[in-house]
């Protein structure tokens, strides 16, 4: 365990040595920052006159629902950026300056590696996360009234997305030599699983409801609206080990060879 | 683990590595034994960094077995690795880490203990003089300092088996001596394999020579064995004013008794030179001479020649064999 933290220290750290963390944390500062604002100003002016929006009935418009719910939702558009270039380093860079050769010569089990690697971008991942939280302090500022369980419920949701992604990326990382690569094969894969959310919308029947049921995002809706249910905890703690599984696979490749 | 096997720390059995169809090692047996520091000799794409990785359990050879202080590095790669030390042919270091916080970082992952860590580091990095630079970035050392940071890691958690891959290439003249010297340390109660393509080092530095070309061995002794060997072969140059004679020359030096891989280099301003090798028992320089002002081909110059080792290696890359196997 202590080699598995020592990795992810290493790749937790080396995501500060370049002005990647830093492009990061604007980045997502900049983009959560645009939508929560746009999300309040937008319920103010609402609740300023609802029957122009034909809403006989202002009550009926749940507060934390209206600005957290649609916040989540908007956010995870982020992720489709920001997972390819955290984990486009992974895997990919350590192969081509063949560091990763080095390791393997170490007393260090594959899973030692790769477990390592991507806690090492969990940690990242969730100290970006952080600064999110400063969104539910403004608005008990500006006078929201918050409903803790779907906000909580909310950040859940987002963790567990951002995870699965992030395992998603890494594998791209371990198949290839080059971060771009690995960038844009991880944007790729990433956008084909949000097109999944599409199909239930285009057409019917069971193909409709497998694609569905296949998609994070229908998963991570749940989680924005304040439902909390077995089936997407398992459906994303699945998505996150098949994706560390396949990288393990794909570093032990290199076994086969011959 | 018998006594009497204690103290050879790697063992190849008939090993043999493919890619694809390409042969890069066959049935490759040997050795190695504490306080050797083993030259692994060879064109580039002999097998040399092949069998190196092998050892340093990067990937399995295809058929065979690879044991390392007795512990079958196919089966226990874990416990074998804990005694090995790599250091890769282009030392691949993360190039945005300071050099002490690499090394800690290797340490650990090799499993030094935690309140040895600090001293440990410390103690490999004054071994291979990084004392000086340790807070700086690995990026922007020099390649002779980087070369020292491989080295070090490698020789974290005190690694009884060493693998050198070209430690010496793209250093500088003084550099070279250095890490030449440092090895030269190391190998004392080590097993060390070195490889390189510099014929030099392998006289100075290795106690063995193991010469490899198409992934096979083609010799192995030690350097006194290589030395008794080189005494019984020698070249003589001779040197021809006109090129005129040279096919003369050539016919009569072919039907000589004792004279073996004749040769003929380019002219020089109408000279030609001719080179061949024969045993030094048997001065054949007086009779060659005498021949040849018989024949009246003019001679200017005859030179003997002890072969080196680069003669021997050539040799051996030309036919695969040389005189006695030794």
């Amino acid at each position: 365990m202590r080699k598995v933290f020592a990795i992810a220290r290493k790749e937790f750290s080396s995501c500060f040595h370049s002005w990647l963390g830093v492009m990061m944390s604007v980045l997502v500062l900049l983009v959560s920052g645009v939508f929560f604002v746009i999300l309040v100003l937008n319920y103010a002016k609402i609740s300023m006159n609802p029957q122009q929006y034909g809403l006989s009935n202002f009550s009926g418009i749940n507060q934390t629902q209206f600005i957290f719910g649609s916040f989540f939702i908007n956010i995870s558009i982020m992720l489709l950026f920001l997972v390819p270039i955290l984990t486009m380093r992974s895997f990919a860079e350590e192969k081509r300056g063949e560091t990763l050769e080095l390791m393997f010569t170490y007393p260090l089990s594959d899973f030692e590696i790769v477990a390592g690697k991507q806690l090492g971008i969990v940690w990242f991942f969730e100290i970006l996360l952080l600064p999110l939280l400063g969104y539910i302090v403004i608005y008990r500022w500006i006078g929201g009234e918050i409903d803790w369980g779907p906000v909580l419920l909310g950040y859940l949701g987002f963790w567990l997305l951002g995870n699965a992604y992030l395992a998603a990326g890494v594998f791209i990382s371990s198949l290839t030599k080059s971060p771009m690569v690995s960038a844009i094969g991880t944007f790729s894969l990433l956008l084909v699983f949000w097109i999944f959310d599409w199909v239930e919308g285009i057409s019917s029947g069971v193909w409709a409801h497998i694609f569905t049921e296949l998609s994070p995002l229908a998963h991570y809706r749940n989680f924005t609206i304040g439902i909390l249910d077995v089936q997407d905890l398992v459906y994303f703690g699945f998505f996150f080990f098949y994706f560390l599984f396949l990288t393990l696979r794909s570093i032990e490749t290199r076994n086969w060879k011959s | 683990m018998n006594n009497s096997h204690s103290d050879v720390l790697i063992k190849f059995e008939k090993v043999s590595k493919k890619y694809g169809a390409f042969h890069a090692l066959r049935d490759v047996s040997f050795e190695v034994k504490a306080g050797e520091i083993v030259g692994f000799l060879g064109p580039n794409g002999a097998g040399k960094t092949t069998a190196m990785r092998i050892i340093s359990g990067f990937f399995p050879p295809t058929s065979g077995r690879v044991l390392i202080r007795g512990i079958d590095i196919a089966k226990h790669p874990h416990k074998a690795k804990r005694a090995l030390g790599y250091l890769p042919e282009t030392v691949s270091l993360y190039p945005d880490m300071k050099v002490i916080e690499y090394l800690r970082f290797v340490a650990k992952l090799k499993g030094v203990p935690g309140h040895e860590l600090t001293d440990h580091v410390r103690g490999k990095m004054s071994f291979c003089g990084l004392l000086g630079v340790g807070h700086r970035l690995i990026g922007r050392l020099s390649k002779g300092y980087r070369q020292r940071v491989g080295l070090a890691q490698a020789l974290m958690a005190d690694p009884s088996v060493l693998i050198l891959d070209e430690p010496t290439t793209g250093l500088d003249p003084t550099q070279i001596k250095e890490i030449r010297e440092l090895v030269h340390a190391l190998g004392q109660n080590r097993a060390v394999i070195l490889s390189t393509h510099i014929l030099p080092e392998v006289s100075t530095l290795c106690s063995r020579v193991m010469m490899i070309n198409q992934g096979q061995i083609l010799a192995s002794g030690t350097v006194k064995e290589l030395a008794s060997c080189l005494k019984d072969r020698e070249a003589i140059h001779l040197r021809l004013k006109d090129r005129r004679d040279q096919d003369h020359a050539l016919k009569l030096l072919g039907a000589m008794p004792g004279v073996e891989n004749l040769n003929c280099a380019e002219e020089v301003k109408g000279e030609t030179f001719i080179s061949f090798e024969t045993s030094p028992e048997e001065d054949l320089r007086p009779l060659i001479t005498k021949l040849f002002v018989e024949q009246g081909i003019s001679l200017v110059e005859i030179q003997r020649q002890q072969l080196s080792l680069e003669d021997i290696f050539l040799g051996l890359l030309k036919d695969g064999k040389l005189g006695r196997r030794f």
